[in-house]
């Protein structure tokens, strides 16, 4: 049983795990990913992300220092919420947005509530709903290509090259966005309708475009982070890698992740197509490698301060994150809801753990 | 009981003095507050389409109503004006519209609004406004909808203001011209 | 020296904000910028003011048992008188200020001095507490409303402060950055009320 490294309900039992060996497992884990995104956008995505944890890092000690409480920035959680927070912003932002958010997310998501252990939502997270509040112009937009031209991962020839003699605008649409946002732009009627050619054209259009987000080659290009996106998020085979050997170390355990992945996948193949297209059999695949999930279903809902402790609870925290996750999709005007479903679980954390906490035995019901 | 019937007397009074002064204040200050606001909304009408008098008219199916501007010289139609109003990202969007006769935008007043402060509270400056002016009905649409024809470019981070704002023009404008075909050619 | 002492211990000592923790609705919602702060600030101290009084002055006919009820009345009575006041006369503040009028029925400082402070007092002392509160109140608002307008609009009383290249921080002017600058402002007053 791997629950014996977490706070959990009696019985417990004691090894030599601690938070600094936890802690720099999972930078360990995270570092693939990196390595990916340096591979796609360059140096940037690296120096963006060190400055991030860096600051974070700088951040803490400071606050620490103010605080006259001890020092504890070489546990490596400063750090960590530094990484994971540039993990989540793109790789064409200003230098002083991780700085700012890093900043955030340690005096207002951890410090003011006592540091590590005591904060109620996740502090990486918090830093990026405070960037996405502050400046929602430079954080959802200005999506830039990887090294190898891909922002969508879509194979242009399949789109058709008399999309882009028809309705340059809706080509330009397309061609722009992130795979998220590209199934977000022709969900909505008023793209289809904007189309020039006749209402069969245009739906045959808006079907080779939708078909064409889970052709094999979009799906391979989602696969191993040839997409735009955040930092981080873009490698599901990197973060795959890491979440596997953080699995193997019993450093974070599989329901969550199962769950939430799990969830999305069913409600985007129940609901996700386009009305009326029998297209939407494969969606599901582009909607967990397509966003921010398998980064956060691994590394961030699983956050030990912030997630349920009992087995059940875990359970249906992972699965509101992904209802969550796919009505924000789906229905809400953001492509992406990855970190406010998260942190909206986080807050119903206490709640899931008074509800599912086991009872002592012998213990009477009052 | 008497107790009790003696509290209520006392709320009484002090309901029925606190009811005196406000009928007081409230028969002082009526006058002068629909006085001044049918001069502003006067001022507006004037700001859109100069140099006309206003002629209030109702649709025919009384649904909502409209103005049409008579030149103050020549008597002839010069333009028409109305609020046009749809659901933008936070609440209700109204636009007073002033028309010319051919019924291009001569220039919009955004007159309520509750959208985000510094995206889509920005509809009020002149630099969003001014790209309406001079529009037909055509034009009237988010540049990110009609590649070809909007003209009115959607504000960053507000999409969903500016095209609040550009459709419920385009549609008023288009229902006016329904109700003044209707009408044989409008208010001559 | 009474008068005095009650004058002033509306600003620092028992501020309605940041200590008594009074009528935060107003203070979220109307500390966006620093010409709303002012006019609130000012609307409300009027109606305390003239609450104050009224309230002392007719201490010793209301019942205790339906002073909350009178307390209402009259406190309703001059939102409304200030409200219509405003739009005969002051058209453009009405404007602007227009939602948050009737929002003063329901600030907490108001009930809450007549409450604790002028149902007890004469009229010159309540007078002096209305008038310390309001300042307090007032105050306190500017206060939060010159970080919010300043981190995120990058103006303060509508003039530009910050460089050109400055991109606003729009939660600062959102719900959620008024509960952060006001969070901060207390620990802020709490920690330096500790040190002395």
């Amino acid at each position: 049983m791997n629950d014996k490294l977490l706070v959990s309900p009696a019985p417990h039992l004691h090894d030599r795990t601690n938070v600094s060996m936890v802690m720099w497992n999972v930078i360990l884990a995270l570092t693939p990913a990196l390595v990916m995104a340096t591979y796609f956008w360059g140096i940037k995505a690296l120096m963006l992300t060190l400055l991030g944890a860096v600051t974070a890092v700088v951040t803490e000690a400071a606050v620490q220092k103010f605080r006259k409480v001890p020092i504890s920035v070489a546990d490596g959680s400063a750090f960590l919420t530094g990484m994971l927070l540039s993990f989540n912003i793109h790789a064409n932002s200003p230098w002083w947005l991780p700085v700012v958010g890093s900043v955030f997310a340690i005096v207002v998501g951890k410090q003011v509530f006592g540091g590590l252990g005591n904060n109620p939502v996740n502090p990486a997270l918090l830093g990026r709903a405070f960037l996405l509040a502050s400046w929602p112009t430079l954080v959802t937009n200005g999506w830039i290509p990887t090294r190898s031209g891909s922002i969508n991962g879509i194979n242009p020839d399949l789109i058709g090259t008399n999309l882009q003699t028809i309705a340059p605008k809706a080509y330009e649409l397309i061609t722009s966005a992130t795979p998220l946002k590209v199934a977000q732009t022709i969900r909505d009627t008023s793209f289809v309708s904007s189309l020039t050619g006749s209402a069969t054209e245009n739906a045959t259009l808006a079907s080779n475009i939708f078909n064409s987000l889970f052709d094999m080659g979009t799906l391979k290009a989602m696969f191993w982070g040839n997409i735009g996106g955040c930092i981080g998020e873009v490698s599901v085979f990197a973060l795959l890698l890491g979440a596997a050997y953080l699995l193997y170390k019993n450093i974070i355990e599989w329901r969550i992740p199962l769950f939430y992945i799990g969830t999305v996948f069913a409600l985007s193949f129940l609901f996700g197509g386009i009305t009326g297209s029998r297209y939407s059999v494969m969606l599901p695949f582009f909607h967990i490698f397509g966003g921010g999930l398998m980064l956060g279903a691994f590394f961030m809902a699983t956050d030990y301060t912030t997630s349920p402790i009992t087995k059940r609870g875990r359970i249906i925290f992972a699965i509101g994150c992904g209802v969550l996750t796919i009505v924000i999709r789906l229905v809400g005007g953001y492509p992406e809801g990855v970190s406010y479903s998260i942190l909206f679980m986080n807050v119903m954390t206490p709640l899931i753990d008074r509800l599912t906490m086991p009872k002592a035995f012998g213990e009477v019901k009052k | 009981m008497m107790y009790y019937l003696k509290l209520g007397v006392i709320l009484l009074i002090f309901c029925a003095v606190a009811a005196g002064v406000l009928a007081y204040v409230n028969g002082l200050t009526t006058p002068i507050i629909s006085e001044r606001k049918a001069k502003e909304a006067i001022e507006t009408r004037e700001a859109l389409i100069p140099n006309s008098t206003f002629e209030e008219k109702t649709a025919a199916d009384s649904s909502y109503k409209y103005f049409v501007a008579l030149d103050k010289t020549t008597k002839e139609v010069n333009g028409y004006t109305f609020v046009a109003s749809k659901n933008g990202y936070s609440g209700k969007v109204e636009t007073m519209v002033g028309l010319d006769k051919d019924f291009k935008v001569i220039d919009v007043k955004i007159i309520t609004q509750s959208e985000t402060p510094g995206l889509g509270a920005n509809c009020v400056k002149d630099s969003f406004k001014a790209m309406f002016k001079g529009l037909g009905v055509e034009n009237l649409m988010v540049d990110k909808d009609d590649k070809d024809n909007g003209k009115i470019i959607a504000m960053a981070g507000a999409t969903i203001t500016s095209r609040a704002i550009a459709n419920s023009v385009h549609e008023q404008i288009l229902v006016l011209q329904k109700e003044l075909g209707q009408n044989d050619g409008g208010g001559k | 020296m009474r008068f005095v002492s009650e004058l002033s211990k509306g600003i620092v000592k028992e501020n309605p904000i940041f200590v008594l923790v009074l009528g935060m609705c107003p203070t979220l919602a109307v500390s966006t910028s620093v010409t709303n702060a002012i006019g609130m600030g000012m609307a409300a101290t009027f109606v305390l003011i003239c609450s104050n009084i009224i309230i002392s002055m007719i201490k010793n006919v209301t019942p205790v048992k339906i002073r909350i009820p009178i307390y209402v009345v009259v406190i309703a009575s001059f939102v409304t008188i200030v409200d219509m006041v405003m739009a005969a006369y002051v058209p453009a503040l009405h404007k602007s200020l227009g939602l948050f009028i009737p929002l003063i029925v329901v600030n907490c400082i108001i009930l809450g001095r007549a409450e604790a402070f002028a149902n007890k007092n004469n009229v010159l002392n309540s007078l002096a507490d209305a008038i310390g509160m309001g300042a307090g109140f007032t105050l306190s608002l500017v206060i939060v409303a010159t970080i919010r307008e300043i981190l995120g609009a990058g103006t303060w009383l509508n003039i530009s402060v910050m460089p050109k290249t400055y991109d606003p921080m729009l939660v600062a002017i959102l719900a959620p950055g008024a509960f952060i600058t006001l969070g901060f402002l207390m620990a802020l007053i709490n920690m330096l009320k500790e040190r002395k």
